[in-house]
């Protein structure tokens, strides 16, 4: 169980640097919110699930507890993060905001 | 007159500068603090008032008097907000704009043109066009209800964990503010309309100080729950920490209304009726 999340945990810590990687290095305001996008979600979503490997990994009902509002978190960054992302999304098309493209 | 203000305002500013040359240096062994209230606390507060977060301990109980003059504050800036802002006059009439909700055409009704009446096929809308985002629209209302229960989540069980009456209003504060962005202010008002926000921000200083003035009453200080025993039917330790929660419950309607009274007068500018 212990190796299993720090695998996870190790993934999700892939995808962060990924993700911060390239918020900084993408040329305009659509592209990174693509980056921030994945950081939010699959990287959130393995250390989440490592974290709460862990806290399984000597049974109990209260760990279970824990657990279980552990996943919690990650349900709500799913509704949300998505959801700023498209709203920020939009108010760029909105406003005028052209994207960035090859010359 | 704004002048007489500004010397007031420094006269003040120099008399508070002048008085924190009389504060004892930065981790002064024998500063008062220092010197055997910490130690106090530590002991004995687990013992006096049953409350395992010491710091809403110190906070509600032992420190309850400057506590309640924090939420005065709060209060004071809410009312100052709503003096400065509030403006009962309407806009001159210019043009309003209208969707249709099922087509998504909006309509510009020129000053003194007919006005579609306010049904389920269309809406008003904002000046400043706010788009219609069903994204946004869906998320906020589905987030909102969990938010609100963390938020009263967090001021219940601010004894066991952090939290506690400022930071559980403010959370439920921002929930209303996440409605009136995600939706307009005139939907969110008619939710949540400047009379209620009103009453309970002054509800709530008055539950914190009629919990003090009750104590007071009943034959002790003001503020020191343990005479609320024989009011609860409880011990007087126990009495402590259910005086706690009573004040807790005060500071969280006042300063969650506070919030969302201070954000309705600065987003529409005291009119009330556009905005964020």
């Amino acid at each position: 169980m212990g190796v299993i999340s720090f695998v996870l945990l190790l993934g999700g810590l892939v995808f962060y640097a990924g993700g911060s990687v390239g918020i900084i290095r993408f040329p305009d305001v659509y592209s990174r919110l693509h980056p921030a996008g994945k950081l939010d979600t699959m990287g959130l979503f393995m250390t989440m699930s490592g974290m709460a490997l862990y806290v399984l990994s000597d049974w109990s009902i209260s760990a279970l507890l824990t657990a279980l509002k552990i996943m919690l978190i990650v349900v709500f960054i799913f509704i949300t993060s998505p959801t700023a992302t498209h709203a920020m999304a939009d108010a760029g098309m909105r406003a005028g905001l052209v994207h960035w493209s090859r010359k | 007159m704004k002048r007489f203000a500004f010397i007031g305002v420094l006269l003040f500013g120099a008399v508070l500068l002048y008085s924190s040359f009389s504060f004892p240096p930065l981790g002064d062994p024998h500063a008062p603090a220092n010197r055997h209230v910490s130690d106090d606390y530590i002991r004995d507060g687990m013992k006096e008032t049953a409350v395992p977060n010491l710091v809403t301990a110190v906070l509600a109980d032992y420190r309850g008097y400057d506590t309640m003059f924090e939420a005065t504050v709060i209060l004071a800036a809410g009312i100052a907000c709503f003096f400065l802002l509030r403006r009962y006059r309407r806009k001159p009439a210019q043009h309003r704009l209208y969707r249709h909700i099922d087509t998504g055409v909006i309509l510009i009704i020129e000053q003194g043109g007919k006005e579609p009446v306010d049904s389920k096929e269309f809406e008003r809308i904002d000046y400043h066009w706010v788009p219609f985002d069903l994204v946004v629209n869906k998320a906020a209302g589905l987030m909102v209800p969990f938010l609100q229960l963390f938020a009263l989540y967090v001021i219940f069980h601010g004894h066991h964990s952090p939290g506690g009456g400022f930071q559980g209003g403010v959370i439920f504060g921002a929930t209303v503010i996440l409605l009136a962005i995600s939706r307009d202010l005139r939907s969110t008002t008619r939710l949540f309309p400047e009379r209620t926000s009103a009453f309970l921000s002054s509800a709530g200083l008055f539950i914190y100080a009629g919990t003090g003035f009750a104590c007071l009453l009943l034959g002790s200080n003001l503020l020191d729950y343990s005479a609320l025993a024989r009011l609860l039917a409880v011990d007087p330790v126990m009495a402590r920490s259910h005086g706690i929660l009573l004040v807790e419950i005060g500071v969280g309607m006042a300063v969650s209304a506070i919030m969302i009274w201070i954000y309705y007068n600065l987003a529409s500018a005291g009119r009330y009726d556009e905005g964020l």
